[in-house]
């Protein structure tokens, strides 16, 4: 564990890391408050500081108050070395920020022991920032395929079409969904299916850009976000997705399953600033005449393409097509 | 360990004693504070706690600007270093065997 000390007085300093070394930690000796703030703010700096009261430049409780501000940064514990013992001190200490408090000359067990009260509330800030991290990827990602949730990509989607907007660039948008999905269940079974589900968005993953979102919009449904792309590329780009859906078969626990995938594309700027339900549905009427024209190929989106599918959409509703 | 502590001590007390002297014949309150609470946190390191004692008081007398008392002070904590250093040179040389 690294471990920042700061004391202007070079004995104190020495002292400190000394003992400190002994007891297993890496230490990062500094001689003024200054130092220890830029040590401390940076984003890979030490968790754990020694700090005297009293430095040149920025005194203890400055640095402290300096810590505390940049609240993005993970938690730093910070004890106070001096020889203030008013309680008025202990009291102005602590409100600064600091953690613990320690009179100088200080005893090494004490001060070991105080130390690793300090890493306890560090690896109990570790599990909270794990936990957290783990709620949030799951509020944001599908469970089964990793890939980002039904509300999450129509969230991004919603920026990036704003964004495309305002820098008058292109998004295309690709609606994905697998044929005859619902026979692979009946067929191999539902774990099966959820295997193929899994390759299949390691499939989408690897044919798209790293900046292009990926999300499991609906049970075999997916939505591709391009960004950024050209009407030539995003047609290129769905047909490459649709090949490499095809290409083999999904190796699963019960034997291979072949499988394809019919896309609806649609690309933004041919569709001004309507709302995203409204392009939504017209990347759905794209992905319906993709199923009607036999299924395993991509379809473009045009301005009249949902006059010339009206027909189509009243007659089957999207739940049968599949 | 002990032995690094007392060269340090040897190097940086006298600096830290000529600049305390300094700020007590200028009659620098401020400075005379922050000379006197650094030449205190080496000798508690030390556990010369006589001489921590004095300079802690000519701290003190520094925060609240009594002035009139420097001089004298200064003289004690002087005479009680004084008789300090020849028994950290035995210290040392005992650290040396």
């Amino acid at each position: 564990m690294r471990i920042l000390i700061a004391d202007d007085e070079a004995m104190s300093r020495r002292l400190l890391q000394k003992t400190l070394e002994r007891a297993g930690y890496e230490v990062i000796a500094v001689e003024n408050g200054r130092q220890a703030a830029n040590q401390l703010c940076t984003t890979n700096g030490p968790k754990l500081a020694l700090l005297d009261w009293v430095m040149p430049e920025l005194d203890g409780p400055g640095v402290c108050g300096e810590v505390r501000k940049r609240k993005e940064q993970s938690y730093v514990y910070m004890v106070l070395l001096t020889s203030k013992e008013a309680k008025e001190d202990v009291v102005a200490g602590l409100e600064s920020g600091a953690d613990d408090y320690l009179t100088k000359p200080f005893d090494a067990e004490e001060l070991k022991a105080r130390l690793r009260t300090g890493l306890r509330i560090l690896d109990l800030e570790d599990r909270l920032v794990e936990a957290r991290e783990e709620m949030r990827f799951k509020a944001m990602h599908d469970s089964l395929t990793s890939l980002w949730n039904r509300g999450m990509i129509l969230e991004l989607l919603g920026r990036e079409l704003s964004r495309s907007r305002r820098e008058h660039v292109s998004t295309a948008i690709l609606l994905c969904d697998l044929d005859h999905f619902k026979n692979v269940n009946d067929t191999f079974g539902h774990l099966a299916g959820d295997e193929v589900l899994r390759e299949t968005a390691k499939r989408l993953l690897s044919s798209v850009r790293s900046y292009d979102f990926v999300g499991r919009y609906g049970g075999e449904e997916f939505l591709v976000v391009l960004n950024n792309c050209d009407p030539a590329f995003g047609f290129a780009r769905a047909e490459q997705i649709r090949r490499a859906i095809a290409q083999r078969p999904v190796q699963t626990s019960t034997g291979p399953v072949p499988v394809s995938m019919s896309l609806g594309v649609l690309l933004s700027h041919e569709w001004g600033a309507r709302p995203l339900e409204e392009l939504l549905q017209e990347a759905d009427l794209a992905l319906y005449a993709a199923k009607a024209a036999g299924r395993n190929c991509v379809k473009v989106a045009s301005p009249n393409a949902a006059d010339r599918d009206a027909d189509l959409r009243a007659n089957e509703p999207a739940k049968q097509r599949r | 360990l002990l032995r690094e502590l007392l060269l340090v001590f040897k190097h940086e007390f006298p600096h830290n004693l000529l600049a305390l002297r300094e700020a007590v014949e200028a009659k620098d309150e401020n400075r005379v504070a922050t000379a006197a609470h650094t030449s205190k946190g080496m000798l508690l390191n030390l556990a010369a706690n006589r001489a921590a004692a004095t300079v802690a008081q000519l701290e003190q007398l520094g925060r609240q600007g009594e002035v009139a008392g420097f001089a004298a002070l200064f003289a004690t904590f002087e005479n009680e270093t004084g008789k300090l250093l020849p028994q950290l040179d035995a210290c040392m040389q005992e650290a040396c065997k």
